[in-house]
């Protein structure tokens, strides 16, 4: 295992404290169902989250995420409105999401550009395709299936809980266990001794991209189910919210230091930070400063530690 | 019977070319079973780019390999690491953020990872070095990580393995297992080609030397048939054919730098040196040696943690915008990065760090500063149509030149030259040489860094000589000669 154990973090203590404050003075805050709505808002984030956190380990970023995601619910939509079958319109969507990440790793690996550069591109090209396919209109009329399932409950646990569980075993298991997450700590580490040792690392990192954009694509899939229309600017600015929760999770943006358990209580704080926020009835463009305020107050947190 | 004869490895005529330099010409080596082969040579002789040729990172434009006599092809690091090349690297080539194990078995991973600990486990031992294999290479020393190099190296089962300087980390009892390991290797019938600049080194554990210069093979010797002395010569080998018209320095004037048993945040210790008013003083040393380190603690770049540093024997504060005040001049090695702002004009680059001593009361105007650039334009020969080019489209040479005009214009009269001539043709060269002597006749004075020891020779009136991150000696001008600052610069002891 490279480094799924760690000291305890600061973001740890400041989850801890916000859940505290809130508890004591959003006095809705701590009850069963807004605790579950918590956990259908951030199953979306950790989604984007987990293999953002692999594309920071590399050193680069993904802008696009939020719109791929978009575009992608816009396409799962359309396909359902179309009367084609869930399976195929999820297809559809994993599909548009997985070629977004690819044009993502090939201009970064393969062309050399800066992944903020890159990435942004991306990103206007995802948001101007779903504007166009919609007339910048919702898309409603997508039957029940999709609703449905995203309805269902196992054990009284949601179903996109359940998802978000499922997708942090999968991306566990592919950091720490496998020959892939090895090479995301290479890239990101010393990526000159993994091409030494006759690695093809370009194609493994645009493979981390590729997984970005599926991820992106998966998404939809929530997204689209709990609000049961497809609608091209629904997810702008995820990708912030994502990038925000890996950076408080712990995750450095050099020398491939990442930690997935991390990025799980980054989301959380965001997700907590958001809904208490809104419990407590703040206006919601203050709620965009806190996270950013969040961001800050995490890292000084770990490097006051950090030189103690 | 000649099939016993045959090296296990063996290259010949191998030849190398980056654009305008001829990297390795016609090099030939052959190494056998059992045997520890020292390569030597100075800064930039070819060694690190015959090491690159031979584990596939790079192509040689002409020769061939042979392994046990039958010639092989080594067009990647894969073909190479197939056919048992293994290589540790100066650089090392660890995951800071990976444990030991997956850092030994990078890119050859195991699939059952207690195997690959305790396979991990089994090399360590063997090297007599106790680190647990979960423990993240970033926790680890830098002596520890240049043993995990060498347990990688080890791991992959080569029979042929280069070193490249592996002691330059280790103390004396770490180098010590390590050479009894290298014992070991060679009973087992490992070749090993081993690389160093520390003479006791070669002596001790080699079986035969190949000294490399400009590209070539010097010669190839047998250890007990030969002397340090020897050695250095071959390393140096030619005559130095030019000063540059340099007037030497007859009399120097009062001291304008000096530091005082100087130690600082980025390694170096206890260095004193000095310089006077018209001379051109050399520093030189290996890579790694601690040049450019000294250059920065002096600067202000870097933070001073012991001793001091004098300008006109006033002591001189860790700020370098405060150095720039008090005139001293930097150009740096980078002068891409460092030295130059390459999408602005001649004019601009010119001005920009004189302009307070230029404008005093910070009113720019325009006709003054046009003068000003003229005037640097011809006293330096800077080959550009208009002041307004940019300097990215000039010659290295005359970049150079700009950033030594941006300095005499901000009014230097103390200027360090961080390997003033990498990368410019030898016409430019000249050219420099006689800038330099321009500015010290006029009463500056020159720290110069050089890796190349013919112009630290043709060139400095005097010169230090660093090594371990201090300084191992100062040259006079009369005893300033290539074998001299070798043998001060390597390690013999």
């Amino acid at each position: 295992m490279a480094s799924a154990t760690r000291r305890i973090p600061g973001i740890a203590w400041l989850l801890g404290a916000l859940v505290i404050f809130f508890s004591v003075f959003g006095a809705r805050f701590a009850s069963m169902p807004n605790l579950i709505n918590i956990g259908n808002q951030s199953a979306i984030l950790l989604l984007l989250a987990l293999p953002m956190t692999l594309i920071i380990m590399t050193e680069g970023l993904d802008l696009s995420m939020g719109a791929v995601l978009g575009l992608s619910g816009v396409v799962l939509a359309l396909l359902l409105v179309d009367g084609h079958s869930l399976p195929l319109a999820f297809a559809g969507a994993l599909g548009v999401g997985t070629l977004f990440g690819l044009a993502n790793g090939i201009l970064v690996v393969t062309m050399g550009m800066p992944p903020f550069v890159a990435t942004l591109g991306m990103l206007g090209v995802a948001q101007g395709i779903a504007l166009v396919m919609t007339d910048g209109d919702s898309i409603s009329g997508i039957g029940s299936a999709l609703p449905a399932i995203y309805a269902t409950r196992w054990l009284g646990i949601p179903f996109a809980i359940l998802a978000a569980v499922a997708a942090y075993a999968v991306f566990h298991f592919l950091l720490y266990y496998t020959r892939i997450g090895t090479y995301v700590f290479a890239i990101g580490g010393n990526r000159e001794a993994l091409v030494l040792a006759g690695v093809p690392a370009n194609r493994y990192h645009v493979l981390i991209y590729a997984i970005g954009g599926l991820m992106a694509g998966g998404s939809a899939f929530l997204l689209t189910g709990r609000m049961s229309v497809g609608h091209p600017t629904a997810a702008i600015g995820m990708e912030f919210d994502a990038m925000v929760a890996v950076i408080v999770g712990g995750t450095r943006l050099e020398r491939g230091d990442g930690w997935l358990p991390g990025t799980v209580l980054g989301v959380l704080t965001v997700g907590v930070l958001k809904n208490g926020l809104n419990v407590m009835a703040v206006p919601s463009s203050l709620q965009i400063a806190s996270i950013g305020l969040l961001v800050i107050v995490a890292l000084l947190i770990d490097s006051l530690r950090g030189r103690s | 019977m000649k099939v016993d004869l045959a090296p296990l490895i063996e290259m010949r005529g191998i030849s190398k070319a980056f654009p305008g330099v001829r990297a390795l010409e016609d090099v030939s080596l052959a190494v056998s079973a059992g045997e520890v082969h020292m390569l030597v040579g100075q800064n930039g002789a070819g060694k690190s780019t015959l090491i690159k040729v031979l584990c596939g990172a790079h192509h040689p434009d002409h020769g061939e390999f042979l392994i046990d006599g039958n010639a092989v092809r080594i067009h990647s690091v894969a073909d190479a690491r197939r056919l048992g090349i293994a290589v540790i690297f100066q650089e090392f080539s660890l995951v800071p953020f990976l444990n030991v194990a997956q850092n030994i078995f990078l890119g050859r991973e195991l699939r059952d990872r207690r195997r690959m600990h305790s396979e991990a486990a089994r090399i360590l031992e063997m090297l007599g070095i106790q680190i647990d294999t979960h423990t993240l290479i970033d926790k680890l020393g830098v002596a520890q990580q240049q043993m995990i190099e060498i347990a990688k190296a080890l791991s992959q089962n080569a029979r042929i393995l280069v070193m490249d300087e592996p002691t330059a980390a280790l103390s004396e009892h770490e180098i010590a297992r390590l050479f009894e390991r290298i014992r070991k290797l060679q009973q087992d019938g490992i070749a090993i080609i081993y690389i160093s600049h520390r003479m006791r080194e070669v002596f001790e554990i080699g079986n035969r030397i190949t000294v490399l210069r400009d590209g070539r093979v010097a010669a190839s010797l047998i250890p007990s048939e030969t002397s340090v002395n020897e050695l250095v010569r071959l390393m140096v080998g030619r005559e130095v054919d030019t000063t540059y018209g340099r007037h030497f320095c007859e009399r120097p004037g009062e001291i304008v730098l000096e530091t005082r048993a100087l130690g600082s945040a980025n390694g170096i210790r206890e260095a004193s040196i000095h310089v006077r008013k018209g001379e051109i003083v050399g520093l030189a040393g290996l890579v790694g040696a601690g040049r450019t380190e000294l250059v920065r603690a002096i600067f202000g770049a870097d933070r001073t943690t012991h001793g001091e540093v004098l300008l006109d024997g006033k002591p001189l504060k860790d700020d370098p915008a405060n150095s720039v005040n008090c005139g001293v001049g930097l150009v740096p090695e980078n002068r891409k990065t460092e030295g130059l702002a390459l999408i602005r004009s001649v004019h601009d680059n010119l001005l920009v760090a004189g302009l307070p001593r230029v404008f005093p009361n910070r009113s720019y105007r325009f006709g003054k500063a046009v003068r000003i650039v003229a005037g640097l334009i011809e006293r330096l020969r800077i080959a550009t149509p208009t002041p307004l080019r940019l300097t990215r489209f000039l010659s290295g040479g005359n970049q150079q030149k700009v950033v030594i005009g941006k300095w005499l214009n901000a009014g230097s009269r103390f200027f360090i030259f961080d390997e003033p001539t990498r990368g410019i043709d030898v016409g430019s060269k000249a050219e420099i040489f006689s800038l330099l002597d321009n500015i010290v006749s006029q009463g500056a004075a020159v720290l110069m860094i050089s890796s190349e020891l013919p112009e630290i020779v043709a060139v400095c009136d005097r010169a230090y000589v660093m090594r371990d991150r201090t300084i191992a000696g100062e040259l006079q001008r009369s005893d300033l000669t290539e074998e001299n600052i070798l043998r001060l610069a390597m390690h013999h002891g």
